[in-house]
């Protein structure tokens, strides 16, 4: 039983861990390669997609504690006022909470209900982040928001399909 | 306390989130970045160091972008540049024309040349000033090079000049370096004939040439231009001289009205000799 706890937690903390790698990798992808996949200057929020996928696979309390360092990491590496992208991704983190179930992780990852829960996410998260993003500013928040909130949402979901696939167990994808 | 510690342990996400929230709001509320100090010098360096790294990869899109962006740049450079060159001549026309009137006694005006006309080998030019600022038949035109001709009509605001280059000039003539005489006339090309020069006055290349004190038609002392060649032919007392003028006549732009006109009563003799001597050769035909 002790041994079975062990490994069950050593394959969680590798799950952890490799969470955290891909987390950095994309917080680098973002700042270095994400301009060649811009379009009219929007760019798909990978750690966002990352965070859900988190969530939904390990749960809410996993998914709070992982979207707000995704943010936490984002405003670092963007240099953006520090707290901002924690906030709004750490309701990433709440959003997708509500979508987790314990025994229908697949159903959730590998199903166009996880491109839903993502485009959802990215929605609030969007919602809290241009707010706090223009609040300083002259710039009308509604407008804004439904060219450039809804548009990276859109884009967002769209990158998402990716994971999706992967997730898609093969024997379904052959029938 | 067993049911609060149930209440949290219920509601553990909850309470996370407030939790985070609150660690958010502060976060933000820190607002200045540099409070964070070296932490965050450190995560620039990075960043800048990892952008520049994969900074070898082309992006097509900023690559296009950046072009248009170029070349809308090359081209208001372009036409500033040429505004900028137009500038500078008109600048130095101008500077040169203001020392010009500045270093002589005749009165003069300045005028625009708003026209050219090529008329069977006769050259005018047509200025923006007429009979209204003064200007009148016979008076002579000069750039600050040297001459260009003479009024030949005049209107209230626009008058005609004739110029030297046409195949009816021949003016009177002078070499300040050896103090002599000659007959200038143009007989096409770009350069003038200076005739009647004796061979003993030893022309050379290069001297200067102004009009006479004799001349009937310009003051004196205005230079026409210099001596490119001095043809001395076997036999012949004379020498022929080339005269190339001082006065770029295709680009001149602005030039300035000398408003002096001849002697009238000298004009007069002479006009009347000239229709004497017509009259003669008619009477000989």
């Amino acid at each position: 039983m002790k041994i079975e706890q062990q490994s069950t937690a050593k394959a969680m903390t590798i799950r952890y861990v490799t969470y955290s790698m891909i987390a950095l990798l994309l917080a680098v992808m973002d700042i270095v390669v994400l301009d060649f996949v811009s379009v009219g200057g929007l760019t798909p929020d990978l750690l966002l997609i990352l965070a859900v996928w988190v969530t939904l696979s390990e749960g809410r309390m996993t998914g709070l504690l992982f979207a707000f360092g995704c943010g936490l990491l984002y405003d670092f590496i963007t240099m953006d006022i520090v707290g901002s992208n924690a906030l709004a991704k750490l309701l990433v983190g709440l959003v997708a909470g509500w979508f987790y179930r314990e025994n229908g992780v697949n159903q959730n990852l590998g199903s166009y209900r996880f491109l839903i829960v993502v485009f959802l996410s990215s929605l609030v998260h969007n919602l809290v982040y241009f707010f706090l993003y223009i609040k300083y500013t002259e710039i009308s928040f509604v407008p804004f928001f439904l060219k450039y909130g809804v548009a990276i949402s859109l884009y967002t979901t769209v990158i998402a399909i990716i994971p999706m696939l992967y997730r898609i167990p093969r024997n379904r994808i052959i029938r | 306390m067993h049911r609060i510690t149930d209440f949290i342990v219920r509601f553990k996400e909850y309470f996370t989130f407030l939790l985070l929230v609150v660690i958010s709001l502060w976060f933000i509320s820190l607002g200045d970045v540099s409070r964070l100090g070296g932490f965050r010098t450190v995560v620039i360096g990075t960043v800048g160091w990892l952008q520049d790294m994969f900074s070898w990869i082309p992006n097509t899109a900023v690559l296009r972008s950046e072009n248009k962006a170029l070349r809308e740049l090359n081209l208001q450079l372009s036409a500033e540049v040429t505004q900028l060159r137009t500038s500078v001549i008109e600048n130095k026309n101008l500077r040169d024309m203001l020392s010009l009137k500045a270093r002589t006694e005749l009165p003069m005006s300045a005028a625009e040349i708003v026209g050219k006309t090529y008329i069977e080998m006769r050259n005018y030019f047509t200025l923006n000033k007429g009979s209204a600022e003064g200007v009148s038949d016979g008076m002579a035109v000069r750039s600050d090079a040297g001459l260009i001709g003479h009024i030949v009509g005049a209107s209230d605001h626009y008058s005609l000049v004739e110029l030297i280059i046409n195949r009816d000039t021949k003016l009177a003539a002078y070499i300040p370096r050896v103090g002599c005489n000659g007959i200038l006339s143009w007989e096409g090309g770009e350069e003038f004939v200076l005739k009647n020069i004796p061979k003993s006055f030893g022309i050379k290349t290069g001297d200067t040439v102004l009009t006479s004190h004799f001349s009937n038609k310009y003051p004196p002392k205005i230079p026409i231009g210099w001596v490119s060649e001095s043809r001395e032919l076997t036999g012949d007392i004379f020498s022929t001289i080339y005269v190339k003028p001082f006065v770029n006549f295709s680009a001149l732009e602005q030039v300035f009205v000398i408003h002096t006109v001849p002697d009238p009563e000298r004009m007069k003799l002479i006009n009347y000799i000239d229709e004497k001597i017509k009259t003669r050769k008619g009477v000989r035909k």
